[in-house]
């Protein structure tokens, strides 16, 4: 038996705001099913210092999953200046299925000397406007921080996992509670030393792999099926 | 060799500013080839509120900066959280300098140790 409650009388029960009594049940069940359950998709961005394997593995999870890459990869830094995007990425893992918009997010720097692409072959000419694009990447991928729903943070294993980037990416994450998972990527090179990335991090979970050859790719994905929300 | 100019300040003069605030002054001195040396850790925020304006201004001359953070850990959570909830810092230290002096910063959690001076690979491009 259902009992009707009538809003004057609640109103002078209870001293609340009128547009209280006035929302619709729908929107308030509404609000309260958003604040509880899990989200259709989240968006899982990739960060972490240039060259650290981002498009690399953000290939290798999305040809895995959709059989279709996202973006090149190359050895030259900040070959990523804009955010690349792929959609209804759906990941499975331990009988969970998780939807997700994948971000890869140009790499993150403090500095950006366009005379560096010059020992790429640029042109001065081009290697001033690639590093202007850079520019604009890292500031980019800066802004996205307060927008993805869970972070990988790519580290190299065979680098010095303690540098200010890394310390930043992961600290601003932090700040603003938004799960992370790092990965120490490029296990299959000569002097990988992902323990030391585990030294370092100690408070977030760190999965071994390599994005080039697929390496425990596996455990990365039951690490966002579990870390993810 | 190149004189380097380093300016050592207190935590004092930094507390009173907004980070947007904060930031120019490290930026304007850092690109007047200043190193500071700051008596207080900046938060993950304002370190990427650093980085985010040192892209906006880098230029031909201005290629970045070099930047290490050290950020005191108390072994009391609470007490630590009580003094960031007051307004407080609870201590640590910041290096910046410009990434064309500053060649590399290495660091544990509890050094800082900077590399300055002509950088060699550039030197060698100009002989």
């Amino acid at each position: 038996m259902g009992v009707r409650v009538d809003n004057n009388i609640m109103r002078h029960l209870i001293k609340a705001p009128a547009y209280v009594y006035e929302m619709p049940w729908k929107k308030i069940k509404g609000w309260f099913k958003g604040l509880f359950a899990k989200k259709k998709s989240i968006r899982l961005g990739l960060y972490g210092p240039p060259n650290s394997g981002k498009t690399t593995l953000a290939n290798k999870i999305s040809v895995d999953w959709t059989g279709e890459p996202m973006g090149s990869a190359s050895e030259v830094p900040h070959e990523t200046r804009e955010v690349q995007k792929k959609e209804h990425v759906v990941v499975e893992s331990d009988g969970k299925k998780i939807e997700m918009n994948l971000l890869d997010m140009p790499g993150i720097a403090t500095k950006i000397d366009f005379e560096e692409f010059l020992e790429y072959g640029f042109s001065k000419k081009e290697a001033q406007a690639r590093a202007k694009e850079a520019t604009k990447g890292v500031i980019e991928a800066i802004k996205w921080l307060e927008n993805v729903d869970t972070a990988l943070v790519v580290v190299d294993s065979t680098q010095d996992p303690y540098t200010q980037v890394n310390i930043t990416i992961i600290g601003n994450l932090e700040a603003r509670e938004i799960p992370i998972v790092i990965v120490a990527n490029k296990i299959d090179l000569e002097g990988a030393e992902p323990e030391r990335i585990r030294e370092a991090f100690p408070q977030h979970p760190v999965v071994e792999i390599s994005g080039l050859t697929g390496d425990h790719i596996n455990s990365l994905y039951k690490a966002i099926s579990k870390h993810s929300r | 060799m190149t004189d380097i100019q380093i300016e050592f300040l207190s935590a004092g003069l930094m507390s009173g500013m907004e980070t947007k605030q904060k930031v120019d002054y490290i930026i304007d001195h850092v690109k007047a080839d200043k190193i500071l040396v700051i008596g207080e850790g900046m938060s993950p925020i304002e370190e990427t509120a650093l980085i985010e304006e040192t892209m906006n201004q880098i230029n031909q001359k201005f290629s970045g900066i070099e930047v290490s953070t050290l950020r005191e850990k108390t072994d009391n959570g609470i007490k630590d959280r009580l003094i960031k909830l007051l307004g407080g810092r609870s201590g640590g230290l910041t290096v910046i300098g410009p990434s064309k002096i500053v060649r590399e910063m290495k660091r544990d959690p509890t050094h800082i140790t900077m590399y300055a001076g002509d950088n060699p690979k550039k030197k060698k491009k100009q002989d």
